[in-house]
C-alpha cells in the first residue's frame, strides 16, 4: 500500500467495535490501489489485522469483487440479470468483446479494459445496465458503449501524451 | 391508478440529497420530535401501531422485532440492509443515490427507539458510488447535530458506520450480513439465536432493510394509527415496487398496499407491453417467487393477497416477461444467478442448483431428455425446505412454477430440440 493509503488503513483498523470488521474495508483499499489483491498485499493485510494469510485468503476467495489478477484501468461490467438480458445484455457483452478482441473477464492487452459479466447491479429499471468503475450507466446501447470507449480512449491518450512529455 | 408517496414524497426534488435542501422539504423535523419529544418507547408504540411489515423480503412485523430485544443492558446495535441483490429489485438504490438524508433519518431514529448507539449500514459492493454519497450526507448531518455524541442537546449519542461489502448476494440474508460485517466469509448462521439475542458481534442487533427503516420517518410524522389506516391489517402502508423487463416504462413505483393490482401496476403505471407483444407471465416479488400466469393479474398488491394466488411479495421486485421471453431461458438464467450464489455451505443447494443448472442447459441448447421435465421437478423437491437458509427455496420459485405454467413450452423444446420461439428477438 502507498503512503496514503496505509494512513487510510491506520484510521479504518480503529473505525469498528471490532478489530475484525476492518478486513473487507482494507481489502477494498487495496482492490483500489491495485487494481486487484496483489498476494504480498494478501500478506500485508493479514499482518494488519494480526491474522494469517490463508484466513484473508478464505474471506477474500469468498467476494467477486476482490479480483485476484490485474484489471484493467477500466473495468466493464456488464449486467447478465434476467431484466437486462430480457432486453439486450448478451449483445452489450459480444459487442465489447469483438470490440475490444477480449474473451469473458478478459482485460486488453494494453491494460485499458477488463469486461465481466455479473449479476443484477439492482439497476433493473434502467435495464440494461453497466457499472464501469462501479459507477452506474443505465440504459445502455452498443453505440453509448462505443462512445464511452472512444472517449476513454481519447483520455488516455492526451494523458499519455503528457506523461511522456514529462 | 396514482402513487400514493410517502417514501418518494421528495425523491424528484432537486438538490434532495443536499442537506440544506432536504431541510427545507421538513427534512429531521421526525428524528428532532423523535429524540427531544418522545421516549424511545413512544416510538416503538408507533411503529406498533403503524402495522409496518419489513420490507426486505420476508415481511415480518417490525415493531415486534424491536420488541424482542431483550432488556438487559448489553450494547445493542442497528443493522441496515442496503444489500439489496435480488435480481429485479431496485428500490433501495434509488433512495440511496438520490435522498440519502431520508435513509439516514430513518436509520437514526430507528437506532433510537431501540437504544442503538452504533448503527450500521451494510451496502453491497455495487454500491461504491452510494457509499460516497451517504458518506458526504452523514458528515453533514453530523456538523448540524443529528448523529454524533450528543444529538440534538438530547444527550444521546447515534453515530452511522457505513460499510461496503463486496459482490455476494447471500450477504442479504441477515445472518451471513452479520458474518460479512464481522469481516468473514459471509455463510448463513444457525437459526436460534436470533440477531435479537445474538447479532452482531454477538450483541442484541436488529436487522432492517432501507426501505423499512426509512418508512419509520412517515410513520412517526403522521402517526402510526394513521400510517395503519393505508393498506389493510396485515398489509399496512405503502410500498416501493421495481418494475423490470418486457414493459414501456420501467420504474420504481410507490403504491398504497392492496389499492392497487398487479395489472394495474404493470398496464398503467409501467405503461404495458412493448409494442405488438403480449405479458404472459409476471414475477411479483423478486426472482425468487413462483410466477403469475395473466388469469392472475389482477391480483391486489399485498402480502395476503399474493400469498393466496400462489406467490409472494418478496422485495416487490417486479420482472414482466412477455411472449417473446423463452420461460428456458429466463429459469436458466436465474438458476445460474442461484447456483452462483450458493454459499456452499449446505448439500443440497450446492449440489442441487449445479445439476439444476446443467439440465436446464441442456434442455436450452435443444438437448432436452424425455425424462429431463420429472428430473427437474425430482431435484426441486429434494431442495426444497431441505436447505440451511431460504436461499434454496429462493432458487427454484421461478422453476417450479414455470414448469407447471408453461408445462409445454418446457415440453416443445424438449421435443423440437429447439426453443419454440425461435430467434428470440428483441
Ligand atoms: C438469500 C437471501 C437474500 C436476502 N437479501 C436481502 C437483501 O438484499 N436486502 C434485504 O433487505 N433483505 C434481504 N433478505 C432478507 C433478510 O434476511 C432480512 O429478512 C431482512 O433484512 C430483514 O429486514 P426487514 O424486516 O426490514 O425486511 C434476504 C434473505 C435471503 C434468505
Ligand atoms: S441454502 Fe445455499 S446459501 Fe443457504 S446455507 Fe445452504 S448452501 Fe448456503
Ligand atoms: S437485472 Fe440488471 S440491474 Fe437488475
Amino acid at each position: 500500500m502507498n503512503a496514503e493509503n496505509l494512513a487510510k488503513a491506520q484510521e479504518i483498523l480503529r473505525r469498528f467495535p471490532q478489530k475484525s470488521s476492518a478486513l473487507i474495508p482494507l481489502l477494498h483499499v487495496v482492490e483500489e490501489e491495485f487494481g486487484y489483491i496483489p498476494p504480498e498485499e494478501v500478506a500485508n493485510v493479514a499482518d494488519l489485522m494480526g491474522v494469517t494469510e490463508a484466513y484473508v485468503e478464505s474471506v477474500l476467495s469468498f467476494y467477486t469483487l476482490f479480483h485476484r489478477q490485474p484489471t484493467g484501468k477500466y473495468l466493464i461490467q456488464v449486467c447478465r440479470g434476467l431484466s437486462c438480458q430480457l432486453l439486450g445484455a448478451d449483445d452489450l457483452s459480444k459487442f465489447l468483446y469483438e470490440e475490444l478482441g477480449v474473451q469473458r473477464n478478459g482485460t486488453t492487452a494494453d491494460g485499458m479494459f477488463t469486461v465481466e459479466e455479473v449479476e443484477c447491479v439492482a439497476l433493473c429499471k434502467n435495464a440494461p445496465a453497466v457499472q464501469i468503475n462501479l459507477a452506474f450507466y443505465p440504459d445502455m446501447t452498443k453505440e453509448k458503449l462505443q462512445a464511452f470507449l472512444e472517449k476513454a480512449r481519447e483520455e488516455v491518450r492526451s494523458g499519455a501524451g503528457d506523461e511522456a512529455a514529462l | 391508478m396514482p402513487e400514493t408517496r410517502l417514501l418518494f414524497r421528495d425523491i424528484d426534488v432537486p438538490g434532495i440529497d443536499r442537506i440544506d435542501v432536504y431541510e427545507q422539504h421538513g427534512g429531521y423535523e421526525t428524528l428532532r420530535k423523535a429524540v427531544l419529544d418522545m421516549t424511545p418507547d413512544a416510538v416503538l408504540a408507533e411503529v406498533m401501531a403503524s402495522n409496518l411489515r419489513g420490507r426486505g423480503g420476508a415481511g415480518f412485523p417490525t415493531g415486534r422485532k424491536w420488541s424482542f430485544l431483550p432488556k438487559d443492558g448489553r450494547t445493542r446495535y442497528l443493522v441496515c440492509n442496503a444489500d439489496e441483490s435480488e435480481p429485479g429489485t431496485c428500490k433501495d438504490q434509488e433512495i440511496i443515490y438520490k435522498d440519502p438524508h431520508l435513509l439516514i433519518e430513518g436509520v437514526a431514529t430507528s437506532a433510537y427507539a431501540i437504544g442503538a448507539e452504533d448503527a450500521f449500514i451494510y451496502l453491497r459492493g455495487e454500491f461504491k458510488v452510494g457509499f460516497e454519497i451517504l458518506e458526504r450526507a452523514i458528515a453533514e448531518a453530523h456538523a448540524k447535530g443529528y448523529l454524533g455524541d450528543n444529538v440534538l442537546g438530547s444527550g444521546r449519542r447515534i453515530e452511522i458506520t457505513l460499510y461496503l461489502g463486496a459482490g455476494a448476494y447471500i450477504c442479504g440474508e441477515e445472518t451471513a450480513l452479520l458474518e460479512s460485517l464481522e469481516g468473514k466469509r459471509g455463510n448463513p448462521r444457525l437459526k436460534p439465536p436470533f440477531p435479537a439475542t445474538a447479532g452482531l458481534y454477538g450483541m442484541p442487533t436488529v436487522v432492517n432493510n432501507v426501505e423499512t427503516l426509512c418508512a419509520v420517518v412517515p410513520i412517526l410524522a403522521m402517526g402510526g394509527q394513521e400510517y395503519a389506516k393505508l393498506g389493510t391489517e396485515k398489509s399496512a402502508g405503502t410500498k416501493l415496487f421495481s418494475v423490470s423487463g418486457t414493459v414501456r416504462r420501467p420504474g420504481n413505483f410507490e403504491v398504497e398496499l392492496s389499492k392497487v393490482t398487479l395489472r394495474e401496476l404493470v398496464f398503467d403505471l409501467a405503461g404495458g407491453p412493448l409494442e405488438g407483444r403480449e405479458i404472459k407471465g409476471i414475477i411479483p416479488g423478486g426472482s425468487s417467487v413462483p410466477i403469475l400466469t395473466p388469469e392472475k393479474f389482477d391480483t391486489p398488491l399485498d402480502y395476503e393477497s399474493l400469498a393466496a394466488a400462489g406467490t409472494m411479495l418478496g422485495s416487490g421486485g417486479v420482472i414482466v416477461l412477455d411472449d417473446r421471453s423463452c420461460i428456458v431461458k429466463s429459469t436458466l438464467r436465474l438458476m445460474e444467478f442461484y447456483r452462483h450464489e450458493s454459499c456452499g455451505k449446505c448439500t443440497p443447494c450446492r449440489e442441487g442448483t449445479m445439476w439444476l443448472g446443467q439440465v436446464l442447459e441442456r434442455i436450452e441448447a435443444g438437448l432436452g431428455r424425455p425424462g429431463d421435465l420429472a428430473l427437474l421437478a425430482d431435484l426441486s423437491e429434494n431442495i426444497e425446505g431441505r436447505t440451511f437458509c431460504p436461499l434454496g427455496d429462493a432458487a427454484i420459485g421461478v422453476l417450479k412454477s414455470g414448469l407447471q405454467l408453461y408445462h409445454d413450452e418446457y415440453q416443445a423444446h424438449i421435443d423440437q430440440g429447439c426453443c419454440p420461439l425461435g430467434e428470440v428477438v428483441r
